[in-house]
């Protein structure tokens, strides 16, 4: 027990301070580890995430050759770590305590360590054992509390089982949980999506995830929708329940910090702000991108190929990218932008030299015009108008 | 060299008749060349007139022929087959005694040769008839002789039956010309005239003018005056087509070939002209033809802007050789700088298009055809307009007049239907119908040229079942109940999208137009109102729904550079596009009035 007091300084540690300002807290110099664990126990209709069913393969060998890509980062500079899917809660419990583990004693600076849990897997002894291992922060994949739009996303879980595994989160001490939520799935109305709006606010996450359900063409949901057997909300609708969206949550208190993300004051997801911010990250195992900030590095998708590599010794880097002083700049912007904080000038420059204020004169003028940018205390941020039609603000940024 | 043995004569047809097959297999058997240097289809010297069967320019060549013991000088002059050069054959067929009516025995008579016959009638030639084409199974020289005999009265036992791929009869045609072809009359001793029915720009040479001598003679470094423009030129070289060019010293009277002196540019030669003895001038000059009428505008802009000055150039280039291409500067606050450019008809338009794209490599966007309307104003003045925005206020205004045309159609029986429908649809007013035989009609309508610039062609080939063909003559302007549309977007008018259409069709045109916009100007984050109005009162009205969501769920680590790409390109589309107020409009909705199909 002791040593997991020890491990725990996370938990305890003071919640962030709230508001805007707590973008600017990850110093320049931090930066973020993903793992991916590209597993699921079987494939959600609406997602096109590498993942490949959990049955068919060895997960002792990924799991294996992830440490060995760990063993090999530079993690000295990691202050957030997530492990991701996939569905990292689908691996066996021995494994998963291994990878934990690991990544905590190459990583022993970290202020956030998240994991994502699908309610249709967890359960105490898992919870257990990942806050005893100093996990503190888990990200329960909800996705709705209406049973039919469960079943139309082909989730394993229902709406019961997010209440358990929200139950069994706090029972065995979690202080930070988060629930991801879609919105305009198919056959959704303005009432249902309030009623799952409610039910996770009752269930009083810190943080809540809200994403509009993104149709891809390759997905079974996305041939099911081509052959006529769901329809897709139109897009009024959907603007709407973003909307509402917003509205309910700030309301009940959680504060809208990116185009997608709430969190109670403090609770922000300090990993993905570092994405937004363009800090540098590590990211281990099939198909995770790293960023240096002037390189981006993708790992081989494929499961086999992926091991291959490691276990022989070989880069598992399929493709590196450089990133122009010019792309890195707009990436910045553009990033930034995602956030309501937006672009805090002053950092912009200390971070890419540059004024955005001159860079992107032309955009931020048009679209200041059309009262889709705001600039006030020094910070370049989207309006509430900008927000549902946000990259037609952002593809302006995206290059000089 | 004695008129009676010169012979100088035409072939017209339509389009893959076989004209350009029986003029090589003529050269052949005269010997003017051997067929191991025949290049297919000789006559036609550019690419892209062999590549589509279309002769453009005319060229000329002399054959010698031998008939019943004397040496006979052929003169061929080569015409064009396509509605659009009317004036090119008129002016090859004004040099000519005599014309060959070449006629498919598979196709039968067709509009094109229907028109050529007119013009070759028109001229005072002699025609003879000859159809092509025997040896093939499907081959009706019966039925089609019959056709000739009908529409154009020529009988049909004096047609000629023929092959001119394999040869068989072109030499009884040879031996008819000299036979039966009236000879140049014998002006020799008279002051000299001679026509210039032609010109092309040759970059090492300058202008080569293409004469027939009616009366007198040429002759090398004789100074001679062009009758129209008053200029003196000194010919530094003169000769004949046998194809190359083989300088001869001089031509009498009756013959045809080259001069060439030191004419800069084509635009100092007017095709018509009367060249004639500059110290022993003739009276008066030769008659005139009709020039050469633009019956179609449209505008050319470079793809991009930089491509301005390569565009001129090319332009330039190709005005050089086509003096009934025209083009001026043009700009238009939503396109750029760009062209007005004028043509003889569609067909021109196109292989001009062609030829720009072809041999300089210019992309270039174009606005929709136009024809030219005649603007009387209340002082009585008349002025031609060939673009909408050129139209005086409408308070200045009498009356709006558009060219109108004798439109010619030849189709089988049992589109008779169909083509009346379209016709109708189209402003056509049917003047007669003739049966060319039991199953093929001639129909004559008066039409309104804007109907049938566009897709009319293109329209009458597919409800004819690919049978029907069409010409037509230009007749003259006429008053017309026309109005300007002009296009409102988001309440501001877009001058490159105001028509000049009938009253009767402005309000489906312009619905038509608009819906089609509505379509290819993407949404904006407001609502864009599309309006169609007549002289400031709204007629149509369409919405373009405002854009509601435009966002990324999710943008983490992993999504950043498939993201950065997507939104680059939307940018790029953004880009691509003409801000007109706040209003952004890619450049395919201004085609859109190209388009009026449904």
């Amino acid at each position: 027990m002791k040593r997991i007091k020890k491990v725990q300084a996370g938990n305890t540690a003071t919640p962030f301070r709230s508001g805007v300002n707590s973008m600017c807290r990850t110093s320049q110099n931090s930066s973020g580890l993903y793992a991916h664990i590209p597993f699921c126990k079987s494939k959600c209709a609406y997602c096109n995430f590498y993942s490949e069913p959990v049955s068919l393969h060895d997960t002792n060998r990924l799991v294996q050759a992830l440490l060995k890509e760990l063993s090999q980062a530079d993690t000295r500079l990691v202050r957030t770590i997530y492990i991701g899917g996939g569905s990292p809660s689908c691996l066996p419990l021995s494994e998963l305590e291994e990878l934990v583990k690991a990544i905590r004693s190459k990583c022993p600076n970290f202020v956030e360590f998240t994991i994502e849990c699908n309610p249709g897997q967890v359960n105490p002894e898992m919870l257990e054992l990942l806050y005893n291992l100093g996990v503190n922060r888990i990200s329960i994949g909800a996705q709705s509390f209406d049973d039919n739009e469960l079943k139309c996303l082909g989730r394993i879980h229902n709406s019961k089982a997010i209440e358990t595994a929200m139950y069994q989160a706090r029972q065995v001490g979690f202080k930070n949980i988060s629930l991801d939520l879609i919105f305009a799935i198919c056959g959704s109305t303005l009432q249902k999506w309030q009623e799952s709006l409610d039910h996770a606010i009752a269930l009083n996450p810190e943080h809540i995830s809200a994403y509009s359900l993104t149709i891809e063409p390759e997905t079974p949901l996305g041939k099911a929708i081509e052959e006529g057997k769901f329809s897709a909300i139109d897009e009024s609708t959907d603007r709407a329940m973003y909307e509402q969206t917003i509205d309910v949550l700030t309301k009940a208190g959680y504060e809208h910090y990116e185009i997608s993300n709430f969190a109670k004051p403090g609770y922000e997801c300090q990993h993905n702000i570092g994405y937004w911010q363009n800090r540098p990250y590590i990211g281990i195992g099939p198909a995770a991108a790293s960023s240096t900030g002037t390189c981006r590095m993708q790992n081989f998708s494929d499961i086999k190929t992926y091991v291959n590599a490691i276990e022989s010794g070989q880069s598992c880097v399929e493709e590196s990218i450089l990133i122009s002083d010019i792309e890195r700049i707009c990436e910045t912007a553009v990033l930034n932008l995602r956030t309501i904080y937006g672009i805090d000038i002053e950092e912009f420059k200390q971070f890419t030299g540059q004024n955005p204020c001159l860079l992107f004169e032309e955009p931020i003028r048009i679209h200041c015009e059309q009262g889709l940018l705001n600039i006030e205390n020094n910070r370049i941020f989207l309006t509430a108008k900008a927000l549902p039609i946000a990259d037609y603000v952002l593809c302006d940024f995206a290059s000089l | 060299m004695d008129t009676r043995y010169i012979r100088n004569f035409s072939i017209v047809a339509h389009i893959d008749h076989g004209k350009s097959t029986l003029a090589d297999r003529m050269l052949e058997i005269t010997g003017t060349i051997t067929s191991r240097e025949a290049q297919d289809q000789m006559l036609d010297d550019m690419d892209l007139e062999r590549e589509r069967g279309i002769t453009i320019k005319a060229s000329a060549v002399t054959m010698n022929y031998e008939y019943e013991g004397h040496n006979y000088m052929l003169n061929l002059i080569d015409t064009p087959g396509h509605v659009d050069f009317h004036y090119e054959v008129s002016r090859a067929l004004a040099a000519c005694e005599g014309a060959l009516l070449v006629v498919d025995a598979t196709q039968g008579v067709q509009a094109q040769t229907v028109a050529n016959a007119y013009l070759a009638v028109e001229s005072g030639a002699e025609l003879m008839g000859v159809i092509n084409k025997v040896d093939l199974p499907s081959a009706q020289p019966d039925v089609v002789g019959e056709e000739i005999e009908h529409v154009l009265g020529v009988k049909k036992g004096e047609c000629f039956h023929i092959s001119a791929k394999t040869g068989k009869g072109v030499k009884e045609v040879l031996d008819a010309i000299c036979a039966f072809l009236p000879e140049p009359k014998d002006l020799s001793n008279e002051k000299t005239q001679a026509l210039i029915f032609d010109s092309h720009f040759d970059e090492y040479r300058g202008v080569i003018c293409y004469v027939r001598v009616f009366s007198g003679k040429l002759k090398l470094k004789q100074k001679v005056r062009l009758m129209g423009t008053g200029r003196t030129y000194l010919i530094t070289e003169i000769g004949k087509f046998c194809p190359k060019m083989k300088p001869t010293g001089e031509l009498g009277t009756g013959e045809v070939g080259y001069l060439i002196s030191n004419i800069k540019t084509l635009g100092d030669v007017t095709v018509g002209d009367t060249i004639t003895d500059d110290a022993e001038p003739a009276q008066k000059a030769l008659e005139k033809y009709t020039p050469p009428l633009q019956m179609v505008f449209s505008d050319f802009y470079p793809d991009t802007n930089t491509d301005y000055p390569k565009l001129r150039g090319a332009f330039d280039k190709l005005a050089l050789n086509d003096a009934s291409f025209s083009f001026v500067p043009q700009n238009s606050p939503a396109l750029g700088f760009g062209f007005r450019c004028g043509f003889l008809g569609l067909l021109h338009m196109e292989i001009i298009q062609e030829r720009l794209e072809r041999e300089n490599d210019i992309g270039v966007v174009q606005t929709a055809p136009s024809v030219s309307y005649e603007v009387v104003t209340h002082d009585g003045k008349v002025t031609k307009i060939d673009s909408p925005s050129q139209l005086p206020d409408r308070t200045h205004i009498e009356e709006l007049r558009e060219p109108f045309v004798r439109l010619e159609i030849i189709t089988g029986t049992d589109s008779i239907g169909n083509v009346m429908k379209l016709a109708e649809e189209r402003r056509c007013k049917l003047v007669k119908t003739d049966y060319l035989g039991p199953t093929r009609v001639i129909m004559e309508y008066k039409a309104p040229l804007a109907e049938i610039v566009y897709d009319f062609y293109d329209l009458l080939k597919s409800i004819s079942h690919g049978y029907g063909t069409m010409d037509y003559e230009f007749m003259g302007f006429e008053k017309s109940n026309l109005v300007k549309i002009d296009i409102l977007i988001n309440g501001n008018p877009v001058d490159a999208l105001s028509l000049i259409v009938h009253r009767d069709n402005a309000e489906q045109r312009g619905r038509k137009l608009i819906i089609k916009l509505r379509r290819a100007i993407p949404r904006h984050q407001f609502e864009i109102p599309l309006q169609v109005a007549i002289g400031g009162k709204i007629i149509a009205r369409e919405t373009i729904k405002a854009f509601r969501k435009d966002v990324t769920a999710k943008l983490y680590g992993g999504d950043v550079t498939r993201k950065m790409k997507v939104l680059k390109k939307q940018k790029e589309g953004k880009k691509r596009m003409k801000s007109i107020g706040n209003v952004q409009i890619p450049q395919k909705a201004f085609m859109s009035i190209l388009d009026t199909s449904d």
